[in-house]
């Protein structure tokens, strides 16, 4: 049934003691004559409030829960729209990514935000409830009040009343709502105990992250940066040796390529044997990060890869997809291996401390200010950009366009990392139009990258013997449909050039720099 | 969206009883289940503790002009719903037989997306209220005292439902008020279900416990769960959701 209205909920100042809805009571005296609040029993259960690492939930105004008292419980999700909820067969284990949530409407509400990220637990609660029903002179229930303290790990117990009218009997809740609100205890809640709790988390991550602020010298600036980036390493470290969810290796990756395109671009700023070794380190790591990343986005794309068969089918994919787990398992236990060796951890240790001294100590004049830094840096490599773009024709060989790709996302990095001490507005609409050209470019990229894997894939499986004929003419549809949508990116990619080249963006580069 | 008519010409034999205590069954079964009293004497009303009326009466309910939505009500049961009864619907069929577009069915429609069954509980008569109902009904339970007329009725109804042009309601009778110390009901009881379709082995008892919901004000298996009397509804219950799929 539809819902009548939206739960009403309020919050109480005082301090709760296990369930005594005597403050609740006492406020409603004054209706006493008109309904009886009969108490129902006390409850206790535990709350686990969900969201995948990056929270995609949050973002887009859901929330999880995962409700238990003796039983395996509850998946309850909720959203500006609605709640759903499925009940468990058994315990759930989390991290879970989409498909292992049970099949529903819970895993519909909250698996296209998931994407391809695991959800796991944010904030985990214990919960002391009781409801009350409110009856009328002919001992008809008219409203529900759930009374419910919540406590977290660190945080004030959170004591609310909600109130659920029954259809047709809203003006009865109005009425009780008012007496609660009226008697000075009870405040209307502005948020919900999700999003209370959640906000708490965040606030709490907020807090960890440093970042890059004008005023800054350049050699603090960039330490600060790469502070950053070692920061989002080291928090995509446990996900990706427990292999949660591809993300968190992608991430990793993302920050280790950032942190050497800064090192690149403005590492003259620190000292040289310290770029020198983190030069170095970085490199080691991501190429250890390589091999299995290439194989995750293989798996990640085989069920829309083998929709674009017309001739082969899916099934005929599943030696392939074997192959695939098994390579991905043999270049993970080399990952895990790097990333729990002595090597990474002394680095991880060292790298932090120096650009933690750098930071700590003020930074040095010589240096300069991280605006000049910008100005300088941005400029070089937008001209780098430019000059790399202008030597793009329809038939010039694949290696510029790959030049011009690694180009394109130097300057991308660099200007997210100096985006605090740029104009905004300016900013933003050169962003937007540098990441219009870089997916052309990945495009173009991965149709080769694809098809030449491709290749090698087959041969390895082949010699292995664990290719049928299906399966290599399938691989073969495949590869032909990459090549195809290379050359369609070429043509796009010379016709958007133009428009990244125009006197229009060289204006807006001019104009969001310090 | 299923709609379930509890029919019967006479009156007494327990098809309030039946619509209330099979809608609870229904709504505690997970089905979102609304009870609409079309009977003006509210009994079903009553029982949930509902004030026996509806803003703007059966002449505005019928021609449409106010929302059949806007009269609902929650019971006390979660996913049970009631459309009350009201003294007006006594005029039902006048205010029916005025507006000539709408029928019970087709003002049901509109709560289709609301709810998966839909129960009536109707008048004792044979009116333009019950054709209304019969002919909107996908089943309809009617239920029959075990006795030789009271037989008789249920055949008269099934001659009349067969009579529909196009859709016909599924009837299934079951006996009502069974009292197994009384020989012809015995005898009914064991004779009729092996003589006829459409008849179920169910029997719902002649039992205080049943009478005392008017006292109550509950139905029967919120106060007496484990009872013969709730057994029986449950039995009921069954077949009637295996026939609504």
């Amino acid at each position: 049934m539809a819902e009548v209205s939206d739960t009403l909920s309020l919050e109480w100042g005082g301090r709760p003691a296990r369930g005594a809805t005597g403050p609740m009571l006492a406020a409603l005296e004054p209706a006493a004559h008109r309904y009886s609040f009969q108490p129902g029993a006390r409850r206790r259960s535990s709350v686990t409030y969900l969201d995948t690492v990056d929270r995609r939930l949050r973002k887009k105004g859901l929330s999880l829960r995962h409700e238990s008292a003796s039983d395996s419980g509850v998946l309850v999700a909720a959203g500006p729209d609605g709640v759903d909820s499925t009940p468990l067969p058994e315990e759930p284990a989390w991290p879970a990514l989409a498909e292992r949530l049970p099949a529903g409407s819970v895993a519909d509400r909250v698996g296209p935000a998931m994407w391809v990220r695991a959800v796991a637990p944010v904030v985990e609660t214990v919960v002391v409830s009781r409801e009350i029903t409110a009856r009328n002179e002919d001992d008809k229930i008219v409203a529900r009040l759930h009374w419910q303290e919540a406590t977290a790990n660190g945080s004030p117990t959170l004591a609310r009343v909600s109130l659920d009218p029954l259809r047709g009997y809203a003006a009865d809740a109005e009425r009780i709502a008012r007496l609660l609100a009226d008697s000075g205890e009870f405040v209307v809640a502005e948020r919900s105990v999700a999003e209370v709790w959640l906000r708490h988390a965040a606030d709490g991550e907020a807090e960890r992250r440093p970042g890059i602020a004008p005023g800054m010298s350049a050699d603090v600036a960039v330490a600060t940066a790469l502070l950053g980036f070692l920061d989002a390493i080291e928090r995509n470290v446990a996900g990706t040796i427990d292999d949660v969810d591809t993300e968190f290796l992608h991430d990793l990756r993302v920050a280790v390529r950032r942190s050497r395109s800064v090192l690149k671009l403005t590492g003259d700023v620190l000292p040289e044997r310290l770029v020198a070794r983190g030069a170095r380190e970085l490199k080691w790591l991501g190429d250890a990060t390589t091999p299995t990343r290439d194989l995750d986005v293989y798996l990640l794309e085989l069920d829309e890869l083998a929709t674009r068969l017309t001739v082969g089918t899916r099934a005929d994919l599943d030696d392939f997809a074997a192959h695939l787990h098994r390579e991905r398992a043999t270049a993970r236990r080399s990952l895990v291996r790097a990333l729990r060796s002595k090597r990474f951890e002394r680095w991880c240790e060292s790298w932090r401390q120096s650009l933690a001294e750098i930071v700590s100590s003020g930074g040095s004049e010589q240096s300069g200010s991280v605006a000049e830094l910008a100005r300088d840096r941005v400029r070089v490599a937008y001209k780098r950009v430019l000059k790399r773009a202008n030597a793009i024709t329809p038939d010039c060989p694949a290696e510029r366009v790959h030049a011009l790709r690694k180009r394109a996302k130097e300057l991308r990095y660099l200007l997210e990392m100096f985006a605090p001490v740029c104009d905004r507005k300016p900013h933003r609409a050169v962003v937007k139009n540098l990441k219009r050209v870089q997916d052309i470019l990945g495009a173009f990229q991965d149709g080769e990258v694809q098809s030449a894997s491709l290749r090698v894939f087959a041969e390895r499986m082949l010699d292995r013997r664990s290719a049928s004929a299906a399966t290599l003419l399938a691989m073969g549809e495949l590869s032909a449909g990459f090549a195809g949508e290379q050359r369609q990116a070429r043509d796009e990619l010379t016709d958007a050039l133009p428009g990244f080249l125009g006197s229009s963006v060289h204006k807006r580069v001019t104009a969001m720099l310090p | 969206m299923k709609i379930v008519a509890s029919y019967n010409v006479k009156g007494g034999v327990g098809k309030t009883s039946t619509a209330v205590n099979l809608a609870y069954l229904s709504a505690a079964d997970g089905r979102r289940t609304l009870l609409w009293d079309l009977d003006p004497q509210g009994a079903a009303t009553f029982l949930f503790r509902i004030k026996p009326r509806v803003k703007g009466g059966s002449a505005k309910l019928v021609s449409g002009t106010r929302p059949i939505e806007a009269g609902l009500k929650g019971t006390d049961f979660p996913g049970l719903d009631l459309l009350p009864a009201d003294f007006t619907y006594r005029n039902m069929d006048i205010d029916l037989a005025h507006s000539k577009k709408l029928t019970l069915g087709t003002l049901l429609d509109g709560l289709a997306e609301e709810y998966d069954v839909v129960f009536l509980d109707t008048p004792p008569s044979l009116s333009l209220v019950s054709e209304n109902v019969l002919r909107a009904a996908d089943v309809v339970l009617v239920p029959i005292i075990p006795t030789v007329l009271a037989v008789r009725t249920y055949d008269q109804l099934t001659d009349f439902v067969a009579s529909f042009n196009g859709h016909h309601p599924t009837l299934h009778a079951f006996f009502s008020m069974a009292d197994r110390r009384k020989s012809l009901h015995r005898s009914v009881l064991t004779d009729l279900p092996q003589q006829r379709s459409g008849i179920s082995p169910t029997a719902i008892p002649a039992a205080s416990l049943i009478e005392q919901m008017a006292v109550r004000r509950e139905p029967v298996p919120v106060y007496a769960p484990h009872s013969a009397a709730t057994k029986a509804y449950r039995s009921l219950w069954t077949e009637l959701s295996d026939l609504l799929g």
